[in-house]
């Protein structure tokens, strides 16, 4: 046995009677003897046992008496989603990207948070975000938009070609293929082009093609494609089938070479036979129409 | 078995019941640990408090380490440590009424006080491992597993307060 333990086995009597005999014999054995004695005769304080139990079973009722967690009922559960499904559109429709399209052939009117009116042209789309859009006014578009803009800040339109902005006033934008057209009828208008700054006013157009600038007189109040009819400027045949196709909704196959001369003047958007019969008078092409939505011009 | 809504621990009877078995010896245990008998009597009680409180989540078997555990845990840690004053029984003289002789009587006397201070200043882990064999009568193996500690720790701890005791005795 262990030396160290030696004391702690005699005072639990662990010790076998040789180990005994031995302690015994020693000096010391009897100061141990009388530590044992004594402390055998020790206590403590005695404590109220029975005020401290009643203590503590009182303290139970105290005790919320259970806790029912929330997600255990099923009212509030389904509550909670519903909450949260509202909670998650109300973000998604501040914070995410609005987007509103107008499909070939259609015409789509909206207004904006701070009740400035967009109608857009066919086969146009503008994105713009709803938060925070009173400070911050900016829009993309594609396409043709007419816009009528209630006072505030800065109200920006950004196209892949450039970028209109103003502070409150009416204008059509038009950002088709190389076309930039920006025509303002009310206010004053500040269009960016590449490096170019122009100030348009009241009656004033714009319009950019590969870089080439032309400035435009305008006597209406509104874009003529409001008025269902389609304006040009100094466009070539190209441009000008691309938006009957984008206004009827049809598609057109062209097979005549001579695309250089520029037409200026008004077409029907409501009367495709009308408006095919004055581009065939006036390019001297033959009109085709193979299908409900399908039309062929061919050289004459 | 958390949650077991038949665990008796609940139960008024039984709670009581296990309470007077181990209050008192709970309570020593943190006298002699932190020399304060009114802090270790709170202590105690909010061990059991605690105990009774989550009655439903501590199984009988479970429920005398569950009360050491907070106990050792608890924050009287934090409290400074008082000397664990001691008595002796009521009645208790500790004298050979056969011998009357005063020489024996005062040494006798000196003796007992002396081992009193020697138990005092015992250090903490030697005096309430030894306190709790001497007064609580408890074996070393339940002490062992009160304190957490193996059963020759225990040992080597008693061993180690008897020879600072006789040591001190002796001075």
């Amino acid at each position: 046995m262990k030396k160290n333990q030696l004391l702690a086995k005699w005072l639990n009597n662990d010790l076998s009677e040789d180990e005994l005999a031995a302690f015994e014999a020693s000096p010391d054995f009897e100061k141990y003897k009388k530590i044992k004695f004594y402390t055998d005769h020790l206590e403590v304080d005695d404590l109220d046992e029975d005020t401290m139990l009643s203590n503590i079973l009182k303290q139970k009722k105290a005790v919320p008496p259970k806790v029912v967690p929330l997600y255990k009922n099923w009212l509030l559960r389904i509550a909670a989603v519903f909450v949260l499904a509202l909670g998650i559109t109300f973000v998604y429709n501040t914070l995410a990207q609005q987007t509103e399209t107008a499909d070939f052939g259609e015409k789509t009117a909206f207004s904006l948070p701070d009740n400035s009116e967009v109608v857009l042209n066919s086969g146009s789309e503008i994105n713009y975000k709803k938060w925070n859009w009173n400070d911050n006014r900016h829009l993309e578009l594609k396409g043709e938009a007419y816009f009528r803009v209630s006072k505030g800040r800065r109200f920006e339109v950004e196209t892949n070609l450039g970028k209109v902005s103003v502070l409150g006033t009416q204008f059509n934008v038009k950002s088709r293929k190389n076309r930039f057209d920006v025509i303002c009828y009310e206010g004053r208008v500040k269009v960016n082009y590449n490096d170019n700054q122009i100030l348009l006013t009241r009656g004033q157009g714009i319009s950019f093609e590969n870089g080439k600038q032309l400035k435009m007189t305008i006597t209406s109040l509104k874009p003529e494609w409001m008025e269902n009819q389609i304006c040009f400027f100094k466009d070539n045949i190209k441009t000008i089938l691309d938006e009957i196709e984008r206004q009827y909704n049809i598609e057109i196959e062209l097979n005549a070479k001579n695309t250089t001369s520029l037409f200026t003047g008004k077409l029907p958007a409501e009367n495709l036979d009308t408006a095919l019969q004055i581009i065939s008078t006036t390019y001297n092409l033959r009109i085709q129409k193979v299908s409900k939505n399908k039309i062929i011009i061919d050289e004459k | 078995m958390p949650n077991n809504p038949k665990s008796n621990t609940c139960d008024e009877i039984i709670f009581s019941s296990f309470f007077k078995t181990h209050i008192k010896a709970l309570r020593n245990f943190l006298f002699y640990k932190f020399g304060d008998t009114q802090k270790a009597e709170d202590a105690a009680q909010e061990a059991f408090l605690k105990l009774w409180q989550n009655c439903s989540s501590v199984p009988l078997e479970k429920a005398k380490s569950y009360l050491y555990t907070i106990a050792n845990n608890n924050s009287l840690n934090e409290i400074a440590h008082q000397k664990v004053v001691l008595r002796y029984e009521q009645n208790f003289s500790g004298l050979d009424k056969t011998n009357e002789n005063p020489e024996y009587i005062l040494e006798e006397k000196q003796f007992q006080s002396k081992l009193l201070k020697a138990i005092e200043k015992l250090n903490e882990k030697q005096r309430t491992a030894f306190l709790m064999h001497r007064i609580d009568g408890k074996k070393y193996s339940e002490i062992a597993l009160e304190l957490n500690i193996s059963v020759k720790a225990v040992e080597k701890r008693i061993h180690l307060a008897l020879l600072s005791l006789r040591k001190e005795i002796d001075l």
